[in-house]
């Protein structure tokens, strides 16, 4: 049977709810702070998230979904029109200046229209893009810089450059400009079309594609609809218009597509780790139980309350369901006011918070906030169930009641025959624990949620306190300073020729007062391979790599006549301060120190707790290690043995390479030992080799410095620390510089981002449990009037009175308390070995300080909240007190 | 020998228009070990004079002296501690402790004042009320005769000079009704307690030694 009493149900959920002020108030509240948190966890998370992607984007080179490489005008205007291509973008290269200054940068010239000038972030934050027809052109502030131009709109500059394999000089006129970004690997010049193909039918390749296969052609960039399935969706596109994207070999209707990796490379499931997923579902489980602990309990209280109402409502016919749902129209129409004032002050704290988090990653992932709709919706969709849940029981409750008990009901009344067996008379202190056992679900909830607060408070400080700078330091600072080229610092950059370090630096170095020790580390720019067996080269890459790849990897690779492949290596050669400084495993680096000597140490990984990894080498003590120093590599076709052109090997040829000109020298291996971090390279993948730097030099024929490692007496190191500094940021910003007390700034930074993460979030869970606190008292001792004002009137005085409140409100605090250290030494032992096992340098140190910090705050709020909420209840007189609700 | 006397009490609530005058000057005198019974209907101002009686509530003007002793040139603090030692209380509905067990709640006005009861004669009263296999058991387990015999035994147990009786059956069928008030009679006689009880019930008061009736805030008769 269906009645339109919807109406009156939410009329009646109205009118009980403005009954209810301070229950509103207090629910609202929660309801807010709930939010709050997910919010700010969410803010946190994607501004994250966002910030690696924009990162990667700038790396990759542009934020485009990806594109079609080499296309002719036909092609390209043929494809432009698919409807899966949202917008599209076109680029025509024109040529690379080589020469001086742009020996060490990687700039190109050429045509973008002005979405793919947007997309590549060639967005001038002065003047325009170049007009079409006019000899304009824009570029960033490091080409000027190189160029000795003033970022000044007008200005006229002149480039040399190469377009497929004609020099050419133009002049051109700045029409606007941006910052270089170093994160980004290549520089534009960007050009008129009118002028990029000018220049085409200067060096004439006209309308057609040079011979590089590059120059003049058509590229274009696309945004498809999503970035789901960005390979899949540029194949499509290429189907639908009979090319395909497979390779060469498979047809003459090729074209090369590109994916931009940076999407690919920052989803959230890729980027995050076991570890980072558990941490979130964690972070959410924590924040839903501390939200549905308050808000259980507000509601909870509300409907033991007024239970007698929800009889009354029941005898005169209201079911059970109409019951619930008035509970939950209540909680809705709170959480309507509570969900977007938490949303707003949660977003708040989330953009204040992030930067102290991204600061910490890497270098190159600039501060972004998300603003993304996802958030809200995110945070407002979790409070909402949070509060669904929290209703669920208190809802139960109501529609369960049954009319003729809930006019007998008071609070703690159970149907089981309770048997006190205390002989002895009522203290005021029994009397008070007696109380909180009247509503023991709601006592459990208020000092559950309390302790919460309390419990992360000191997982917090248990966490960062456990983190052990020493075990840190020890592990990545092996000199007081290393001096570098700054990209030997940077992750995913590999070290050649061009980031040597220029002996009159080191000379430099020397001279400065106070160093103790020092020594150089020489690097191998050019090849250098040893020999391998196939199964060590599988087992090894196999870790990376599937077995296609180690297949085709295998087949590529040079054989010797033994059957053995020729594999890289990376050398070291090491002054004897650097040599001291390596671990050692196996045998003795005396042998090494041999000048001009055949030795060399083979180089063990170790995990980060410093245990050996003794299958990361094949060579052992006493092996000997035949390395072979290549000077040129020549190509061939493996099936007719032709030498071939390596500048114009055509694409449907197969190719292999070979030594040409090389010198084999054998050594042996005289100690095993492990490089630590900051002295290493810094990058993995090949075998690696260390030799005196004598043997290096003479053997190597090359001398490129790739780094400068020095200890300064202690006296001195603010000063070194200021020389360097001065050194890499003004007069040679190439360089970059390490120290211990970098490091240990890093570590701090690191630990102080979890502590005040962890602080925050305590101080709002605390809140809540403060909260909830209020909550329980007020409500107990409204509830109470009449009781009180009963034991009064038999001759309880106001002390002794206000004396059992405050014994109830420190047996919650006492609660608090206890519960929660029993909580965190079980905790924190369990927690413990995750931790250390996650965190290397993580040693777990057993603390119970915060409680005691949090200890006087807690007695207080015993003391305080009864003694003020009771402070407004006895305004009224006992008489009148003992005739309400009758 | 007069345990209770009011002189000339008087209560007005409001003001202005609103003037009510709950007691228009009452004067009562009371002898040890009598049971007085006051009878009015509602709205005559028997429940204020009780309070008053009882020191819950200050009169506009008047006196109210138990056992000798003006009662309000107490101050509130004197006034409670004078009142759980001079004064016990029966309510219309119980009013006992609901987390107390019915002995602790006997004892509660002992304890509040610091002391030790005197186990002979908690014990005597236990028995005289027919609670002794209840002590145990706390009182929303017991029906509402059993309950109201806790709260007379409450009321005895710190031997005040007198019992105040605020509608003492009020919630109770009238046999447990005639139980009970046998009870506070058989009570008030045993130990020598001076009693006052507000009804609305004539036959009730009828146990009574004396009947007082009020109306509009005055004692009529006598």
């Amino acid at each position: 049977m269906k009645v339109a009493n919807r109406k009156c149900i939410r009329r009646l959920s109205m009118k009980s709810m403005k009954a209810t002020g301070t229950r509103n108030l207090i629910a609202i509240f929660a309801i807010a702070l709930t939010t709050l948190l997910f919010t700010s966890l969410f803010t946190i998370a994607l501004s994250i998230n966002d910030a690696i992607q924009q990162a990667n984007f700038r790396q990759a080179g542009g934020w485009s979904h990806g594109g079609f490489k080499y296309l002719t005008q036909q092609q390209f205007d043929e494809i432009k029109t698919d409807p899966l291509i949202k917008q599209y973008g076109l680029r025509r290269f024109v040529g690379r200046p080589e020469g001086p200054p742009f020996l060490k940068s990687h700039v190109e010239i050429g045509y973008s229209d002005v979405n793919q000038a947007h997309w590549m972030y060639c967005d001038p934050v002065e003047g325009h893009l170049p007009v079409e027809g006019t000899n304009e052109a824009a570029t960033d502030t490091q080409v000027l810089e190189l160029l000795g131009v003033e970022p000044i709109l007008g200005s006229e500059f002149t480039l040399t450059f190469d377009v497929d394999g004609t020099e050419v000089t133009e002049a051109f006129i700045l029409s606007g400009w941006w910052e270089y970004d170093k994160a980004i690997v290549a520089n534009h010049v960007l050009l008129p079309h009118s002028r990029a193909q000018a220049i085409y039918h200067k060096v004439g390749i006209g309308d057609s594609i040079g011979n590089d296969g590059i120059t003049g052609s058509w590229n274009m960039d696309v945004m498809l609809g999503s970035s789901l399935n960005i390979e899949g969706d540029l194949g499509r596109i290429l189907t639908n218009h009979g090319y395909q994207g497979e390779g060469r070999s498979a047809g003459n209707n090729y074209i090369s597509v590109g994916i931009n990796w940076g999407y690919s490379g920052a989803q959230i499931t890729d980027s995050l780790d076991a570890a980072t997923v558990i941490a979130i579902v964690g972070l959410l489980l924590i924040i839903t139980l501390t939200g549905y602990l308050i808000i259980y309990n507000v509601f909870q209280i509300s409907v033991s309350n007024d239970i007698r109402f929800y009889g009354l409502l029941k005898t005169i016919g209201t079911t059970g369901r109409q019951l619930h749902r008035i509970i939950l129209q209540q909680a809705l129409l709170l959480s309507l006011i509570g969900i977007p004032l938490g949303l707003l002050m949660g977003y708040g704290v989330g953009v204040k918070l992030t930067p102290v988090i991204t600061s910490l990653l890497n270098g190159v992932v600039q501060e972004t906030v998300s603003a993304s709709p996802l958030i809200f919706i995110g945070s407002g969709f979790f409070a909402l169930v949070t509060v669904m849940i929290s209703c669920h029981r208190p809802g139960r409750m109501a529609a369960k009641v049954s009319p003729l008990e809930a006019v007998r009901y008071t609070e703690g009344e159970s149907n089981k025959k309770m048997i006190r067996k205390v002989q002895s008379g009522a203290s005021l202190s029994k009397m008070a624990w007696a109380n909180l056992g009247r509503n023991r679900g709601k006592t459990i909830i208020t000092v559950s949620s309390l302790s919460l607060a309390v419990l992360l408070f000191n997982m917090t400080v248990t966490f960062t306190n456990g983190f052990d700078m020493d075990k840190y330091l020890a592990r990545n600072v092996a000199s007081d300073f290393i001096v570098a080229d700054a990209g030997h610092f940077q992750t995913g950059v590999f070290w050649d020729s061009h980031r040597a370090l220029p002996e009159d630096v080191i000379s430099s170095l020397k001279s400065q007062p106070g160093i103790a020790a020092g020594g150089r580390v020489y690097g191998k720019s050019s090849p250098v391979e040893e020999f391998v067996t196939e199964e060590y080269y599988r087992t090894k890459n196999g870790r990376w790599n599937d077995e296609e790849t180690l297949d085709h990897a295998v087949n590529f690779m040079e054989k010797n006549q033994q059957g053995l492949l020729a594999d890289r290596v990376q050398l070291y050669g090491m002054e004897p301060y650097v040599l001291d400084k390596l671990t050692m495993l196996q045998g003795d680096l005396s042998k090494l120190s041999d000048s001009g000597g055949r030795y060399v140490a083979a180089v063990y990984s170790d995990d980060d707790y410093g245990n050996p990894q003794m299958d990361s080498h094949w060579a052992r003590l006493g092996s000997t290690v035949t390395l072979r120093y290549i000077t040129a590599y020549e190509y061939y076709d493996p099936n007719t043995g032709e030498i071939l052109n390596p500048s114009h090997i055509p694409d449907d040829r197969p190719y292999r390479y070979r030594a040409k000109t090389y010198q084999d020298i054998d050594y042996e291996v005289v100690a095993l030992i492990i490089v630590p971090y900051s002295l290493s390279y810094r990058y993995y993948g090949a075998d690696e080799f260390v030799m005196n730097h004598q043997t290096f030099l003479q053997d190597s024929d090359t001398s490129n410095v790739i780094y400068y490692a020095c200890d300064v007496r202690d006296e001195k190191t603010a000063d070194m620390e200021a020389f360097l500094s001065d050194l890499t940021n003004h007069r040679m910003p190439q360089l970059d510089y390490e120290s211990k007390a970098t490091y240990a700034a890093e570590f701090d930074a690191f630990r102080n981002m979890f502590l005040m993460l962890g602080g925050v979030l305590s101080f709002i869970v605390g809140l809540v449990g403060i909260l909830n606190f209020l909550n329980a008292i007020l409500t107990s001792i409204l509830t109470r009037r009449r009781e009180l004002a009963m034991l009064q009137s038999i001759g309880m005085t106001g002390r002794q009175l206000k004396g059992m409140l405050i014994w109830e409100g420190l047996y919650y605090a006492l609660g608090a308390l206890t519960v929660s250290a029993a909580l965190s030494i079980v905790a924190g032992s369990l927690l413990s070995n995750v931790l250390a096992s996650v965190f290397w340098f993580f040693t777990y140190r057993f603390t119970l300080l915060p409680l005691l910090l949090v200890a006087p705050i807690f007695t207080l709020l015993g003391i305080g909240v009864p003694l003020s909420v009771y402070h407004v209840v006895s305004k009224r007189s006992i008489v009148e007190r003992l005739r309400e609700a009758e | 020998m007069t345990i209770l006397q009011t002189h000339d009490l008087k209560k007005i609530y409001g003001t202005g228009e609103n003037t009510v005058n709950a007691l228009a000057g009452v004067n009562l005198e009371v002898k040890q070990g009598e049971f007085v019974a006051i009878v009015g209907t509602s709205g005559s101002g028997k429940s204020t004079l009780l309070h008053m009686l009882g020191g819950l509530d200050r009169p506009t003007s008047g006196r109210v002296t138990v056992d000798g002793k003006d009662i309000f040139s107490l101050k509130d603090e004197a006034l409670t501690i004078f009142r759980r030692r001079k004064i016990g209380f029966v309510f219309q509905n119980y009013n006992l402790v609901p987390v107390l067990s019915v002995y602790q709640n006997i004892v509660l006005p002992i304890q509040l004042d610091g002391n030790m009861p005197d186990a002979n004669y908690v014990e005597s009263i236990i028995e005289t009320l027919g609670l002794q296999s209840k002590l145990q058991s706390l009182p929303n387990n017991l029906s509402g005769g059993q309950q109201q015999r806790v709260a007379i035994a409450r009321a005895l147990s710190a031997k005040p000079a007198i019992i105040l009786a605020d509608e003492p059956t009020g919630n109770l069928d009238s046999r447990t009704s005639q139980d009970v008030l046998g009870l506070l009679k058989v009570t008030s006689r045993k130990f020598v307690q001076t009693i006052v009880m507000i009804t609305h019930n004539e036959e009730i008061a009828q146990l009574a030694d004396r009947i007082v009736r009020i109306e509009d805030g005055l004692i009529v008769d006598r």
